[in-house]
Protein backbone atom coordinates (compact mmCIF):
# COMPACT_ATOMS: atom_id res chain seq x y z
CA UNK A 1 0.00 0.00 0.00
CA UNK A 2 1.74 3.13 -1.18
CA UNK A 3 -0.23 6.29 -0.67
CA UNK A 4 1.13 9.50 -2.12
CA UNK A 5 -0.89 12.49 -1.02
CA UNK A 6 2.04 14.78 -1.83
CA UNK A 7 1.49 14.47 -5.58
CA UNK A 8 -2.13 15.45 -5.12
CA UNK A 9 -1.00 18.51 -3.18
CA UNK A 10 1.39 19.46 -5.98
CA UNK A 11 -1.37 19.11 -8.57
CA UNK A 12 -3.68 21.19 -6.37
CA UNK A 13 -1.08 23.97 -6.14
CA UNK A 14 -0.48 23.96 -9.91
CA UNK A 15 -4.23 23.97 -10.59
CA UNK A 16 -4.86 26.85 -8.20
CA UNK A 17 -2.02 28.81 -9.75
CA UNK A 18 -3.35 28.36 -13.27
CA UNK A 19 -6.93 29.15 -12.40
CA UNK A 20 -6.54 32.05 -9.97
CA UNK A 21 -3.32 33.70 -11.05
CA UNK A 22 -4.91 37.12 -11.80
CA UNK A 23 -6.70 37.08 -8.44
CA UNK A 24 -3.49 36.23 -6.57
CA UNK A 25 -1.65 38.99 -8.38
CA UNK A 26 -4.38 41.50 -7.56
CA UNK A 27 -4.23 40.50 -3.89
CA UNK A 28 -0.44 40.73 -4.00
CA UNK A 29 -0.52 44.20 -5.55
CA UNK A 30 -3.11 45.49 -3.07
CA UNK A 31 -1.25 44.10 -0.07
CA UNK A 32 2.09 45.41 -1.33
CA UNK A 33 0.59 48.89 -1.69
CA UNK A 34 -0.86 48.70 1.82
CA UNK A 35 2.38 47.51 3.43
CA UNK A 36 4.48 50.06 1.54
CA UNK A 37 2.03 52.77 2.56
CA UNK A 38 2.21 51.77 6.20
CA UNK A 39 6.01 51.67 5.99
CA UNK A 40 6.05 55.16 4.50
CA UNK A 41 3.76 56.36 7.25
CA UNK A 42 6.00 54.93 9.99
CA UNK A 43 9.13 56.40 8.43
CA UNK A 44 7.47 59.76 7.71
CA UNK A 45 8.16 61.26 11.13
CA UNK A 46 11.70 61.41 12.56
CA UNK A 47 12.34 58.44 14.85
CA UNK A 48 12.33 60.50 18.07
CA UNK A 49 8.89 61.92 17.28
CA UNK A 50 7.42 58.48 16.70
CA UNK A 51 9.08 57.17 19.86
CA UNK A 52 7.54 60.05 21.83
CA UNK A 53 4.10 59.22 20.40
CA UNK A 54 4.42 55.53 21.26
CA UNK A 55 5.65 56.36 24.75
CA UNK A 56 2.68 58.72 25.21
CA UNK A 57 0.26 56.01 24.13
CA UNK A 58 1.78 53.46 26.49
CA UNK A 59 1.69 56.00 29.34
CA UNK A 60 -2.04 56.59 28.78
CA UNK A 61 -2.69 52.87 28.46
CA UNK A 62 -0.47 51.29 31.05
CA UNK A 63 1.35 53.84 33.13
CA UNK A 64 4.68 55.55 33.54
CA UNK A 65 6.82 52.43 33.91
CA UNK A 66 5.76 51.05 30.53
CA UNK A 67 6.24 54.41 28.86
CA UNK A 68 9.83 54.67 30.08
CA UNK A 69 10.56 51.06 29.07
CA UNK A 70 9.13 51.56 25.56
CA UNK A 71 10.97 54.84 25.04
CA UNK A 72 14.31 53.44 26.21
CA UNK A 73 13.95 50.27 24.16
CA UNK A 74 13.03 52.11 20.96
CA UNK A 75 15.83 54.65 21.46
CA UNK A 76 18.25 51.72 21.78
CA UNK A 77 17.03 50.33 18.44
CA UNK A 78 17.54 53.76 16.89
CA UNK A 79 21.01 54.03 18.40
CA UNK A 80 21.95 50.60 16.99
CA UNK A 81 21.07 51.86 13.51
CA UNK A 82 18.21 49.41 13.09
CA UNK A 83 15.34 51.91 12.94
CA UNK A 84 14.49 51.42 9.27
CA UNK A 85 14.64 47.62 9.48
CA UNK A 86 12.49 47.73 12.63
CA UNK A 87 9.85 49.90 10.97
CA UNK A 88 9.81 47.54 7.95
CA UNK A 89 9.20 44.65 10.33
CA UNK A 90 6.58 46.62 12.27
CA UNK A 91 4.71 47.38 9.03
CA UNK A 92 4.84 43.70 8.11
CA UNK A 93 3.69 42.56 11.54
CA UNK A 94 0.86 45.11 11.74
CA UNK A 95 -0.35 44.21 8.25
CA UNK A 96 -0.25 40.49 9.06
CA UNK A 97 -2.01 40.98 12.37
CA UNK A 98 -4.59 43.20 10.71
CA UNK A 99 -5.39 40.56 8.04
CA UNK A 100 -5.44 37.86 10.74
CA UNK A 101 -7.92 39.82 12.86
CA UNK A 102 -10.14 40.85 9.95
CA UNK A 103 -10.48 37.16 9.08
CA UNK A 104 -10.13 35.63 12.52
CA UNK A 105 -12.55 37.65 14.68
CA UNK A 106 -15.61 37.21 12.40
CA UNK A 107 -14.75 33.51 12.06
CA UNK A 108 -14.54 33.22 15.83
CA UNK A 109 -17.94 34.91 16.26
CA UNK A 110 -19.51 32.59 13.69
CA UNK A 111 -17.90 29.55 15.33
CA UNK A 112 -19.31 30.57 18.72
CA UNK A 113 -22.84 30.45 17.24
CA UNK A 114 -22.45 27.32 15.15
CA UNK A 115 -21.19 24.14 16.74
CA UNK A 116 -20.60 22.37 13.41
CA UNK A 117 -18.50 25.20 12.07
CA UNK A 118 -16.52 25.17 15.32
CA UNK A 119 -15.92 21.42 14.94
CA UNK A 120 -14.87 21.77 11.33
CA UNK A 121 -12.51 24.63 12.12
CA UNK A 122 -10.62 22.86 14.88
CA UNK A 123 -8.49 20.49 12.78
CA UNK A 124 -7.88 23.30 10.28
CA UNK A 125 -6.69 25.68 13.01
CA UNK A 126 -4.56 22.92 14.52
CA UNK A 127 -2.83 22.24 11.23
CA UNK A 128 -2.31 25.96 10.56
CA UNK A 129 -0.47 26.24 13.86
CA UNK A 130 1.60 23.07 13.56
CA UNK A 131 2.42 22.60 9.85
CA UNK A 132 6.11 23.54 9.53
CA UNK A 133 6.20 26.92 7.81
CA UNK A 134 8.82 25.82 5.26
CA UNK A 135 6.21 23.54 3.68
CA UNK A 136 4.04 26.42 2.51
CA UNK A 137 6.78 28.97 1.80
CA UNK A 138 7.34 27.87 -1.80
CA UNK A 139 3.62 27.72 -2.69
CA UNK A 140 3.31 31.20 -1.14
CA UNK A 141 6.10 32.45 -3.41
CA UNK A 142 4.46 30.77 -6.43
CA UNK A 143 1.16 32.50 -5.75
CA UNK A 144 2.26 35.89 -4.47
CA UNK A 145 5.77 36.47 -5.87
CA UNK A 146 8.86 37.03 -3.82
CA UNK A 147 8.72 39.83 -1.26
CA UNK A 148 6.56 41.06 1.56
CA UNK A 149 3.26 39.53 0.51
CA UNK A 150 4.16 35.83 0.80
CA UNK A 151 5.69 36.80 4.14
CA UNK A 152 2.35 38.23 5.26
CA UNK A 153 0.50 35.17 3.96
CA UNK A 154 2.80 32.76 5.78
CA UNK A 155 2.50 34.87 8.94
CA UNK A 156 -1.30 34.95 8.76
CA UNK A 157 -1.45 31.17 8.45
CA UNK A 158 0.59 30.88 11.63
CA UNK A 159 -0.82 33.80 13.64
CA UNK A 160 -4.56 33.71 12.87
CA UNK A 161 -5.68 30.65 14.92
CA UNK A 162 -5.48 32.30 18.37
CA UNK A 163 -7.64 35.19 17.14
CA UNK A 164 -10.34 32.70 16.08
CA UNK A 165 -10.03 30.53 19.18
CA UNK A 166 -10.01 33.29 21.77
CA UNK A 167 -12.89 35.16 20.12
CA UNK A 168 -14.98 32.00 20.16
CA UNK A 169 -13.98 31.24 23.75
CA UNK A 170 -14.71 34.78 24.93
CA UNK A 171 -18.24 34.75 23.53
CA UNK A 172 -18.97 31.26 24.80
CA UNK A 173 -17.88 32.30 28.28
CA UNK A 174 -20.48 35.05 28.56
CA UNK A 175 -22.71 33.92 31.45
CA UNK A 176 -25.91 32.29 30.21
CA UNK A 177 -28.12 34.25 32.63
CA UNK A 178 -26.80 37.54 31.26
CA UNK A 179 -27.65 36.47 27.72
CA UNK A 180 -31.10 35.29 28.82
CA UNK A 181 -31.73 38.55 30.64
CA UNK A 182 -30.80 40.55 27.56
CA UNK A 183 -33.14 38.48 25.41
CA UNK A 184 -35.89 38.84 28.03
CA UNK A 185 -35.53 42.62 27.83
CA UNK A 186 -36.13 42.32 24.11
CA UNK A 187 -32.68 42.85 22.60
CA UNK A 188 -32.25 41.83 18.98
CA UNK A 189 -29.47 39.35 18.10
CA UNK A 190 -27.38 42.23 16.80
CA UNK A 191 -27.83 44.22 20.03
CA UNK A 192 -27.03 41.08 22.00
CA UNK A 193 -23.74 40.67 20.14
CA UNK A 194 -22.64 44.32 20.16
CA UNK A 195 -23.88 45.44 23.58
CA UNK A 196 -23.69 42.29 25.67
CA UNK A 197 -21.52 39.52 24.31
CA UNK A 198 -18.64 41.47 22.73
CA UNK A 199 -18.12 43.87 25.68
CA UNK A 200 -18.06 41.00 28.16
CA UNK A 201 -15.83 38.91 25.88
CA UNK A 202 -13.50 41.85 25.20
CA UNK A 203 -10.66 40.95 27.59
CA UNK A 204 -10.43 37.44 26.10
CA UNK A 205 -10.73 38.86 22.59
CA UNK A 206 -7.90 41.30 23.22
CA UNK A 207 -5.79 38.46 24.59
CA UNK A 208 -6.30 36.96 21.13
CA UNK A 209 -5.15 40.19 19.47
CA UNK A 210 -2.10 40.16 21.68
CA UNK A 211 -1.30 36.51 20.88
CA UNK A 212 -1.70 37.16 17.16
CA UNK A 213 0.80 40.02 17.32
CA UNK A 214 3.31 37.96 19.30
CA UNK A 215 3.06 35.01 16.90
CA UNK A 216 3.43 37.37 13.93
CA UNK A 217 6.73 38.53 15.39
CA UNK A 218 8.00 34.99 15.66
CA UNK A 219 7.72 34.64 11.87
CA UNK A 220 10.02 37.54 10.95
CA UNK A 221 13.10 35.42 10.23
CA UNK A 222 11.22 32.79 8.23
CA UNK A 223 9.54 35.56 6.21
CA UNK A 224 12.97 36.98 5.41
CA UNK A 225 13.80 33.73 3.62
CA UNK A 226 11.20 34.68 1.01
CA UNK A 227 12.29 38.26 0.60
CA UNK A 228 10.30 40.08 3.29
CA UNK A 229 13.34 42.08 4.47
CA UNK A 230 13.29 43.99 7.76
CA UNK A 231 14.84 42.75 10.99
CA UNK A 232 14.55 39.12 9.89
CA UNK A 233 16.96 39.83 7.04
CA UNK A 234 19.41 41.41 9.49
CA UNK A 235 19.19 38.35 11.72
CA UNK A 236 19.87 36.06 8.73
CA UNK A 237 22.81 38.22 7.64
CA UNK A 238 24.27 38.05 11.09
CA UNK A 239 23.81 34.32 11.44
CA UNK A 240 24.95 33.12 8.01
CA UNK A 241 28.23 34.97 8.27
CA UNK A 242 28.81 34.11 11.91
CA UNK A 243 28.55 37.75 12.90
CA UNK A 244 27.09 36.87 16.26
CA UNK A 245 27.00 40.54 17.28
CA UNK A 246 24.83 41.66 14.36
CA UNK A 247 22.51 38.68 14.83
CA UNK A 248 22.17 39.50 18.52
CA UNK A 249 21.46 43.20 17.95
CA UNK A 250 18.71 42.43 15.43
CA UNK A 251 17.33 39.75 17.72
CA UNK A 252 17.19 42.22 20.62
CA UNK A 253 15.37 44.68 18.36
CA UNK A 254 12.72 42.01 17.70
CA UNK A 255 12.36 41.46 21.44
CA UNK A 256 11.99 45.20 22.13
CA UNK A 257 9.35 45.47 19.42
CA UNK A 258 7.53 42.56 21.02
CA UNK A 259 7.63 44.20 24.46
CA UNK A 260 6.27 47.47 23.07
CA UNK A 261 3.42 45.78 21.19
CA UNK A 262 2.67 43.56 24.17
CA UNK A 263 2.42 46.52 26.56
CA UNK A 264 0.16 48.43 24.21
CA UNK A 265 -2.25 45.59 23.44
CA UNK A 266 -2.21 43.94 26.83
CA UNK A 267 -3.24 47.17 28.51
CA UNK A 268 -6.25 47.56 26.20
CA UNK A 269 -7.95 44.57 27.77
CA UNK A 270 -7.57 45.74 31.31
CA UNK A 271 -9.39 48.98 32.03
CA UNK A 272 -7.55 50.86 34.71
CA UNK A 273 -8.10 54.09 36.54
CA UNK A 274 -6.96 57.06 34.50
CA UNK A 275 -3.31 57.86 35.15
CA UNK A 276 -2.78 61.21 36.78
CA UNK B 1 -23.51 51.26 30.65
CA UNK B 2 -20.52 49.11 31.62
CA UNK B 3 -16.85 49.49 32.38
CA UNK B 4 -15.66 48.01 29.15
CA UNK B 5 -17.25 50.45 26.78
CA UNK B 6 -14.33 52.91 26.50
CA UNK B 7 -11.87 50.11 25.91
CA UNK B 8 -14.17 48.55 23.34
CA UNK B 9 -14.40 51.80 21.43
CA UNK B 10 -10.67 52.20 21.57
CA UNK B 11 -10.13 48.73 20.20
CA UNK B 12 -12.68 49.35 17.48
CA UNK B 13 -11.09 52.64 16.57
CA UNK B 14 -7.71 50.98 16.39
CA UNK B 15 -8.99 48.20 14.20
CA UNK B 16 -10.78 50.70 11.95
CA UNK B 17 -7.54 52.62 11.61
CA UNK B 18 -5.62 49.47 10.78
CA UNK B 19 -8.44 48.35 8.53
CA UNK B 20 -8.36 51.51 6.45
CA UNK B 21 -4.61 51.15 6.28
CA UNK B 22 -5.08 47.69 4.85
CA UNK B 23 -7.70 48.59 2.28
CA UNK B 24 -5.71 51.10 0.32
CA UNK B 25 -6.44 51.68 -3.31
CA UNK B 26 -4.21 49.28 -5.24
CA UNK B 27 -4.25 51.44 -8.36
CA UNK B 28 -0.79 53.03 -8.09
CA UNK B 29 0.79 49.64 -7.47
CA UNK B 30 -1.05 48.15 -10.44
CA UNK B 31 0.52 50.78 -12.66
CA UNK B 32 3.88 50.00 -11.18
CA UNK B 33 3.44 46.36 -12.12
CA UNK B 34 3.83 47.36 -15.76
CA UNK B 35 7.11 48.93 -14.77
CA UNK B 36 8.88 51.40 -17.03
CA UNK B 37 11.71 49.90 -19.06
CA UNK B 38 14.40 51.22 -16.75
CA UNK B 39 13.80 49.16 -13.62
CA UNK B 40 15.38 45.84 -12.74
CA UNK B 41 14.82 43.30 -9.99
CA UNK B 42 17.85 41.37 -8.79
CA UNK B 43 17.48 38.52 -6.32
CA UNK B 44 20.24 37.11 -4.20
CA UNK B 45 20.85 34.55 -1.49
CA UNK B 46 22.72 35.59 1.62
CA UNK B 47 26.06 34.13 0.49
CA UNK B 48 29.08 36.38 0.74
CA UNK B 49 30.14 36.25 -2.93
CA UNK B 50 26.55 36.79 -4.11
CA UNK B 51 25.98 39.71 -1.74
CA UNK B 52 29.18 41.35 -3.04
CA UNK B 53 28.54 40.74 -6.76
CA UNK B 54 24.87 41.66 -6.60
CA UNK B 55 25.52 44.97 -4.84
CA UNK B 56 28.28 45.74 -7.35
CA UNK B 57 25.99 45.00 -10.31
CA UNK B 58 23.30 47.19 -8.73
CA UNK B 59 25.71 50.11 -8.35
CA UNK B 60 26.89 49.82 -11.97
CA UNK B 61 23.35 49.52 -13.35
CA UNK B 62 22.29 52.56 -11.34
CA UNK B 63 25.30 54.86 -11.80
CA UNK B 64 26.36 53.94 -15.32
CA UNK B 65 23.21 52.66 -17.07
CA UNK B 66 20.45 54.70 -15.41
CA UNK B 67 18.41 51.81 -14.06
CA UNK B 68 16.46 51.67 -10.82
CA UNK B 69 17.45 48.37 -9.22
CA UNK B 70 15.45 46.62 -6.54
CA UNK B 71 17.27 43.96 -4.50
CA UNK B 72 15.49 41.11 -2.76
CA UNK B 73 17.16 38.61 -0.49
CA UNK B 74 15.69 35.14 -0.12
CA UNK B 75 16.59 31.51 0.31
CA UNK B 76 17.82 29.60 -2.74
CA UNK B 77 14.64 27.65 -3.60
CA UNK B 78 12.42 30.76 -3.53
CA UNK B 79 15.02 32.56 -5.69
CA UNK B 80 14.81 29.93 -8.43
CA UNK B 81 11.02 29.84 -8.15
CA UNK B 82 10.81 33.60 -8.52
CA UNK B 83 13.06 33.62 -11.63
CA UNK B 84 11.07 30.82 -13.25
CA UNK B 85 7.84 32.72 -12.54
CA UNK B 86 9.32 35.79 -14.22
CA UNK B 87 8.87 37.92 -11.10
CA UNK B 88 12.58 38.64 -10.74
CA UNK B 89 15.01 39.50 -13.52
CA UNK B 90 18.38 38.01 -12.59
CA UNK B 91 20.35 35.98 -10.06
CA UNK B 92 24.15 36.19 -10.09
CA UNK B 93 25.09 33.34 -7.81
CA UNK B 94 24.19 29.96 -9.34
CA UNK B 95 26.86 27.29 -8.86
CA UNK B 96 27.12 24.94 -11.82
CA UNK B 97 27.46 22.23 -13.01
CA UNK B 98 27.08 20.60 -9.61
CA UNK B 99 25.86 22.50 -6.56
CA UNK B 100 22.60 23.77 -8.05
CA UNK B 101 22.17 20.94 -10.55
CA UNK B 102 18.89 19.83 -8.96
CA UNK B 103 17.37 23.29 -9.29
CA UNK B 104 18.51 23.60 -12.91
CA UNK B 105 16.88 20.27 -13.75
CA UNK B 106 13.70 21.19 -11.90
CA UNK B 107 13.40 24.55 -13.67
CA UNK B 108 14.73 23.45 -17.06
CA UNK B 109 13.63 25.87 -19.77
CA UNK B 110 12.23 28.27 -17.17
CA UNK B 111 15.49 30.04 -16.35
CA UNK B 112 18.12 31.23 -18.81
CA UNK B 113 21.83 30.82 -18.23
CA UNK B 114 23.90 33.81 -19.42
CA UNK B 115 27.16 32.01 -18.71
CA UNK B 116 29.78 32.38 -16.02
CA UNK B 117 30.71 35.42 -13.98
CA UNK B 118 33.45 33.65 -12.00
CA UNK B 119 35.41 30.53 -12.90
CA UNK B 120 37.42 28.25 -10.69
CA UNK B 121 35.06 27.92 -7.79
CA UNK B 122 35.90 24.76 -5.94
CA UNK B 123 33.96 22.38 -3.70
CA UNK B 124 35.20 19.50 -1.62
CA UNK B 125 36.12 18.44 1.88
CA UNK B 126 37.88 21.14 3.89
CA UNK B 127 40.00 20.82 7.04
CA UNK B 128 41.98 23.32 9.14
CA UNK B 129 45.63 23.55 8.02
CA UNK B 130 46.90 21.84 11.19
CA UNK B 131 45.08 18.58 10.38
CA UNK B 132 47.58 15.95 9.22
CA UNK B 133 45.42 14.46 6.49
CA UNK B 134 46.16 15.72 3.00
CA UNK B 135 43.84 13.53 0.96
CA UNK B 136 40.32 12.17 1.43
CA UNK B 137 41.58 8.61 1.78
CA UNK B 138 43.68 9.64 4.82
CA UNK B 139 40.45 10.18 6.77
CA UNK B 140 39.92 6.45 7.31
CA UNK B 141 42.80 6.37 9.81
CA UNK B 142 41.41 9.40 11.69
CA UNK B 143 37.90 8.10 12.24
CA UNK B 144 38.22 8.10 16.04
CA UNK B 145 39.51 11.66 16.41
CA UNK B 146 36.78 12.88 14.09
CA UNK B 147 33.97 10.97 15.88
CA UNK B 148 33.29 9.37 12.51
CA UNK B 149 31.46 12.43 11.22
CA UNK B 150 31.71 15.05 8.52
CA UNK B 151 29.86 18.32 9.08
CA UNK B 152 27.67 19.15 6.09
CA UNK B 153 25.27 21.94 5.12
CA UNK B 154 21.63 22.07 3.91
CA UNK B 155 20.27 18.73 2.74
CA UNK B 156 19.29 20.08 -0.71
CA UNK B 157 22.77 21.26 -1.68
CA UNK B 158 24.60 19.40 -4.46
CA UNK B 159 27.72 19.17 -2.32
CA UNK B 160 25.82 16.87 0.07
CA UNK B 161 24.89 14.21 -2.49
CA UNK B 162 28.39 14.43 -3.96
CA UNK B 163 29.90 13.91 -0.52
CA UNK B 164 27.74 10.80 -0.05
CA UNK B 165 29.17 9.53 -3.36
CA UNK B 166 32.70 10.33 -2.16
CA UNK B 167 32.15 8.44 1.12
CA UNK B 168 31.08 5.38 -0.88
CA UNK B 169 33.91 5.70 -3.43
CA UNK B 170 36.63 6.02 -0.79
CA UNK B 171 34.92 3.36 1.37
CA UNK B 172 34.79 5.66 4.38
CA UNK B 173 32.54 4.65 7.27
CA UNK B 174 31.59 8.23 8.18
CA UNK B 175 28.25 9.91 8.85
CA UNK B 176 27.51 13.08 6.90
CA UNK B 177 25.69 15.43 9.26
CA UNK B 178 23.01 17.60 7.67
CA UNK B 179 23.12 21.10 9.13
CA UNK B 180 23.33 24.51 7.49
CA UNK B 181 26.00 26.91 6.22
CA UNK B 182 26.17 28.87 9.50
CA UNK B 183 26.20 25.73 11.64
CA UNK B 184 29.03 24.29 9.52
CA UNK B 185 31.04 27.51 9.94
CA UNK B 186 30.33 27.54 13.67
CA UNK B 187 31.61 23.99 14.18
CA UNK B 188 34.70 24.90 12.16
CA UNK B 189 35.29 27.93 14.39
CA UNK B 190 34.77 25.85 17.52
CA UNK B 191 37.20 23.15 16.41
CA UNK B 192 39.86 25.71 15.43
CA UNK B 193 39.55 27.44 18.82
CA UNK B 194 40.21 24.11 20.54
CA UNK B 195 42.73 22.93 17.89
CA UNK B 196 40.71 19.77 17.31
CA UNK B 197 40.50 18.04 13.95
CA UNK B 198 37.29 18.59 11.98
CA UNK B 199 36.12 17.89 8.41
CA UNK B 200 33.48 20.05 6.74
CA UNK B 201 31.94 20.23 3.29
CA UNK B 202 33.47 23.45 1.94
CA UNK B 203 33.57 25.64 -1.11
CA UNK B 204 35.56 28.57 -2.41
CA UNK B 205 35.06 31.56 -2.79
CA UNK B 206 33.90 31.78 0.82
CA UNK B 207 34.79 34.09 3.68
CA UNK B 208 35.98 31.17 5.82
CA UNK B 209 39.20 31.02 3.80
CA UNK B 210 39.91 34.66 4.63
CA UNK B 211 39.25 34.12 8.33
CA UNK B 212 41.10 30.87 9.00
CA UNK B 213 44.00 28.87 7.57
CA UNK B 214 42.21 26.01 5.80
CA UNK B 215 42.95 23.49 3.06
CA UNK B 216 41.02 21.28 0.67
CA UNK B 217 41.65 17.55 0.96
CA UNK B 218 42.93 16.10 -2.30
CA UNK B 219 40.42 14.08 -4.26
CA UNK B 220 42.48 11.63 -6.37
CA UNK B 221 39.35 9.93 -7.73
CA UNK B 222 37.94 13.26 -8.91
CA UNK B 223 34.52 12.72 -7.30
CA UNK B 224 34.06 16.46 -6.70
CA UNK B 225 34.94 17.30 -10.29
CA UNK B 226 37.74 19.67 -11.11
CA UNK B 227 36.07 22.99 -10.45
CA UNK B 228 32.74 24.73 -10.48
CA UNK B 229 31.77 28.06 -11.92
CA UNK B 230 29.35 30.71 -10.75
CA UNK B 231 26.74 31.51 -13.38
CA UNK B 232 24.38 34.42 -14.01
CA UNK B 233 20.78 33.26 -14.48
CA UNK B 234 17.87 35.35 -15.73
CA UNK B 235 14.15 34.95 -16.11
CA UNK B 236 13.10 33.73 -19.54
CA UNK B 237 12.87 36.61 -22.03
CA UNK B 238 15.12 39.17 -20.32
CA UNK B 239 17.48 39.09 -23.28
CA UNK B 240 14.62 40.06 -25.60
CA UNK B 241 13.07 42.90 -23.62
CA UNK B 242 16.18 44.32 -21.92
CA UNK B 243 19.02 43.48 -24.32
CA UNK B 244 21.48 46.01 -22.88
CA UNK B 245 21.09 44.55 -19.40
CA UNK B 246 21.67 41.05 -20.75
CA UNK B 247 24.76 42.28 -22.64
CA UNK B 248 26.13 43.83 -19.46
CA UNK B 249 25.42 40.70 -17.40
CA UNK B 250 27.15 38.52 -20.02
CA UNK B 251 30.22 40.76 -19.88
CA UNK B 252 30.24 40.96 -16.05
CA UNK B 253 33.07 38.62 -15.01
CA UNK B 254 35.46 38.65 -12.06
CA UNK B 255 38.66 36.73 -11.47
CA UNK B 256 39.85 35.26 -8.21
CA UNK B 257 41.75 38.32 -7.08
CA UNK B 258 39.05 40.86 -8.06
CA UNK B 259 36.27 38.90 -6.36
CA UNK B 260 38.43 38.30 -3.28
CA UNK B 261 39.07 42.04 -2.93
CA UNK B 262 35.40 42.88 -3.54
CA UNK B 263 34.25 40.38 -0.90
CA UNK B 264 36.82 41.84 1.46
CA UNK B 265 35.54 45.42 1.19
CA UNK B 266 31.91 44.27 1.47
CA UNK B 267 32.71 42.23 4.58
CA UNK B 268 34.39 45.26 6.15
CA UNK B 269 31.45 47.54 5.40
CA UNK B 270 29.40 46.70 8.47
CA UNK B 271 26.01 47.82 7.23
CA UNK B 272 24.96 48.68 3.70
CA UNK B 273 27.68 47.74 1.19
CA UNK B 274 26.63 50.27 -1.50
CA UNK B 275 29.33 52.77 -0.50
CA UNK B 276 32.05 50.12 -0.39
CA UNK B 277 31.24 48.70 -3.85
CA UNK B 278 31.25 52.21 -5.34
CA UNK B 279 34.76 52.79 -4.00
CA UNK B 280 35.78 49.47 -5.52
CA UNK B 281 34.27 50.65 -8.84
CA UNK B 282 36.42 53.78 -8.93
CA UNK B 283 39.53 51.70 -8.23
CA UNK B 284 38.68 49.31 -11.09
CA UNK B 285 37.27 51.88 -13.54
CA UNK B 286 38.84 50.25 -16.62
CA UNK B 287 37.42 46.83 -15.79
CA UNK B 288 33.94 48.29 -15.17
CA UNK B 289 34.07 50.30 -18.43
CA UNK B 290 34.85 47.09 -20.30
CA UNK B 291 31.60 45.52 -19.02
CA UNK B 292 29.36 48.32 -20.25
CA UNK B 293 27.54 47.65 -23.51
CA UNK B 294 28.75 49.90 -26.35
CA UNK B 295 25.71 51.62 -27.75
Amino acid sequence: MDVRIGEGFERLIDGLKERFDPLFHAVADGLTAAIRGLEGLLLLAPSHVLIALIALASWRLSGVGSAVLCALGLELIDAMGLWRATMETLALVLSSACVSLLLGIPLGILASYNRWLARGLRPLLDSMQTMPAFVYLIPAVLFFRLGKVPGVVATVIFAMPPAVRLTQLGIQQVPRDVVEAAIAFGSTPRQLLWHVQLPIALPTLLAGVNQTLMLSLSMVVISAMIGAGGLGEQVLKGITQLRIGLGFESGIAVVILAIVLDRLTHALGQPRSRPT
Amino acid sequence: MNRHTPALWLALAASMLLGTGCKKDPAPEAQQAQAPAKTLKLVYVNWAEGVAMTHLAKAILEDRMGYQVELTMADVAPVFTSLAEGDSDAFLDAWLPLTHKEYMERFQGKVEDLGTNYEGARIGLVVPAYVKASSIQDLAAMKKELDGQIVGIDSGAGIMSTTEKALAAYKLDFRLMTSSGPAMAASLQDAIKRERPVVVTGWKPHWKFARWDLKFLEDPQGIYGSAESIHTLTRPGLEKDKPEVARFLRAFKLDDQQLGELMGVVAEAKGDPSQAVREWMTRHAALVDGWLPRS
